[in-house]
């Protein structure tokens, strides 16, 4: 593996070299020192509400049941046979009390123990031979949960999923936490882009500059009425613990007012306000910023847009929650999930639902048009050029790095971390920051920082 | 399942989609309601592969639904195939009209350059309705699409169910079942139609 010291430190300082974006021996290095240790999610409860539930979702190359067994317990089990390594699910979900093993017909209950082996006393010598007592599939190293957010790390020895996430969950709250039933997911939609796993993630985290470019369009035919350049450049970003995000500038309002502007009807708000704390209202209502998009380190990204779904001047909240899943150097299985408040109106979730067809996922008119901008970069930075080029990404910054716009003072921004309005790359950096401080630390010795 | 139409009825947003099923079995081939929707699908796709969408607009019917459920692999006898209650497509003719709008601005940059497309359109039959004025037809469509020079093409093979709906001014689309035969799509978006 060759030093990639020079690349971490051209990173740290916000300029990018660009065949980070297609470069296999990176991907290996993700492969080995990031994706190995951070906490990943691979499913919401809502996924998996009855006992024998199962989802199968994937780390890299690892695939896991993600399941609900017989005591309502969540389960995340490597989902592989432990006598000759087949794989005991081959479906993408369901609802099983076990899994049998179609090649010797080894079986496991849903929450992983094996309770059938075919001749274990002719074959084995019965448990002399072999002890079926304690064997289960190997579980996930590590496993938690945030609102219903099912979480693993391969790093058994990984702090604590709160830790990690620190104070991005109070950001978090505002996307999965509006009742105290919490949120429940459909889908995901899946598909495959040609563009490197990191670019969503940047993107979501602050990317606010490029929405009056990137999606004129959605505004042009009258589906969204805030990325207009001025609007934008209103918002603030913040970054607090693992995460941050983008919000828009509200008009003038209290926090009712405001939530209804973006189209919360009056029965999610009254909710809302018993769930959100009097900062997290206060970010709303006084400061008056509405959440729009985020990423948490490293893969997991959130959007919260309210566009028109008819021919009238209503706009209608919706909730996405998605995950760049990288398959290599240059390509990412995108999953991209609806995500609604559980208390929520049944014509407020078809509505929402609506919206979100409308703009994000496979079909949606924002995203259509992020990822061909993604694939572009992409496919130009597998060349010999790219690692001549490095990429501004100090957006915010001076020379001396001095900063553009200072951090907003908390009587102006009541939420924790550092936030500023206008357009930077700060969120970038810190999530590039972290991704490098991952990269620089050799696999082996345990959790790293943050 | 496909006698059924469950697919619709099922979706979110199907409440108002037209309801009319197939009846009996497969129209002969020369039955001249077969060749008149034969017709009308070939049409179609030379609207499509030419992106003439706002002519392609024109036959839909204003109570269209178009749906393109998300097809996930479950067990045999597991009695489902797609992912509750999500879709790629689930649209009425305003969201069509809005996505049709989009491509028409300048702006729409992931198809300018346009993509080259061919929907190769095959296994077209023909069912009546308890309503003369309704057909059902079946069809299998695979699209390929390539954009720029160094990008590797993409496939998309589907079923479809379509409901054709004889109106005054000629046959309208007024439902479309679009199976997709991946559950996860291999291809960088859906800003195409099928």
């Amino acid at each position: 593996m060759p030093d990639q010291s020079a690349v971490l430190d051209d990173v740290r300082r916000g300029m990018i070299p660009a065949h980070i974006y297609n470069d296999a021996e990176v991907f290996a290095l993700e492969r080995e020192r990031l994706f190995s240790r951070s906490w990943l999610f691979v499913a919401h409860e809502s996924e998996i509400p009855q006992p024998g539930d199962y989802a199968v979702r994937r780390v890299l190359d690892d695939s896991f049941i993600v399941a609900r067994d017989e005591q309502g317990e969540v389960r995340v089990m490597f989902n592989m046979c432990l006598h000759r390594g087949m794989q005991v699910c081959r479906a993408e979900l369901g609802n099983a009390s076990h899994f049998r093993c179609p090649y010797h017909g080894w079986s496991y209950r849903n929450d992983g123990r094996l309770v059938g082996l075919p001749f274990h006393q002719d074959a084995y010598g019965g448990e002399a031979g072999f002890r079926r007592k304690g064997q289960t599939l190997l579980p996930a190293p590590a496993l938690d949960s945030y609102n219903g957010l099912i979480f693993i790390n391969l790093d058994a020895q990984a702090p604590p999923l709160r830790d990690y996430l620190g104070d991005f969950t109070f950001y978090l709250d505002y996307y999965t936490k509006q009742s105290e039933s919490g949120i429940e997911l459909r889908g995901p939609q899946r598909w495959r882009i040609k563009a490197n796993w990191k670019i969503g993630a940047e993107n979501f985290a602050g990317d606010m500059y490029h929405t009056p470019q990137t999606h004129t369009s959605v505004v042009e035919i009258g589906l969204f009425r805030e990325p207009k350049a001025a609007k934008r450049k209103d918002g603030a970003t913040y970054w607090a613990g693992a995460g941050g995000g983008t919000t828009y500038k509200l008009p003038p309002g209290t926090v009712d007012e405001r939530l209804a502007y973006v189209g919360y009807p009056f029965e999610m708000v009254e909710r809302m306000k018993q769930m959100w704390s009097p900062e997290q209202l206060r970010v709303v209502g006084e400061d008056g910023f509405m959440i729009s998009a985020a990423s948490v380190f490293p893969n997991l990204s959130f959007v919260h847009n309210w566009p028109r779904v008819a021919d009238s001047d209503d706009v209608l909240p919706f909730i996405s929650i998605r995950q760049w899943q990288p398959i290599s150097e240059n390509e990412t299985e995108v999953l991209s999930w609806f995500a609604v408040d559980a208390e929520a109106p049944e014509q407020f979730k078809k509505l929402s639902y609506k919206a979100y067809l409308m703009c994000f996922g496979s079909t949606g008119m924002f995203e259509q048009d992020d990822v061909e901008n993604w694939v572009s970069l992409t496919s130009t930075a597998a060349g010999s050029m790219a690692r001549r080029l490095r990429l501004n990404s100090r957006m915010g910054l001076l020379d001396d790095d001095t900063e553009v716009t200072p951090a907003l003072p908390p009587e102006q921004f009541a939420g924790p971390g550092v936030a500023r309005t206008g357009y930077s790359e700060a969120n970038q950096r810190e999530l590039l920051r972290r991704w490098a401080d991952h990269l620089e630390q050799p696999a082996g010795d345990g959790a790293v920082a943050r | 399942m496909s006698s059924t139409d469950t697919y619709s009825s099922r979706s979110p947003l199907g409440a108002h989609a037209p309801r009319q099923q197939r009846t009996g079995s497969t129209l002969p081939f020369s039955d001249e309601r077969h060749l008149l929707a034969y017709q009308w699908l070939v049409d179609e796709t030379y609207l499509l592969d030419a992106q003439d969408y706002q002519a392609w607009l024109g036959l839909l019917s204003d109570d269209i639904h178009y749906l393109m459920p998300v097809r996930v692999t479950t067990a045999l006898g597991a009695g489902f195939d797609v992912a509750p209650g999500m879709a790629h497509f689930d649209e009425d003719k305003y969201s069509l009209s809005r996505r049709v709008a989009r491509f028409a601005t300048e702006h729409a940059w992931t198809e300018d350059p346009p993509s080259r497309m061919r929907h190769h359109l095959s296994n077209v039959r023909t069912f009546a309705t308890e309503d003369p004025d309704h057909l059902v037809v079946d069809s299998a469509v695979l699209l390929f699409r390539n954009r720029g020079d160094v990008r590797e093409s993409a496939l998309i093979s589907a079923g479809r169910e379509d409901l054709l709906r004889r109106t005054a001014d000629g046959w309208r689309l007024a439902r479309r079942t679009i199976l997709v035969d991946e559950s996860v799509l291999r291809m960088q978006n859906l800003a195409i139609f099928l």
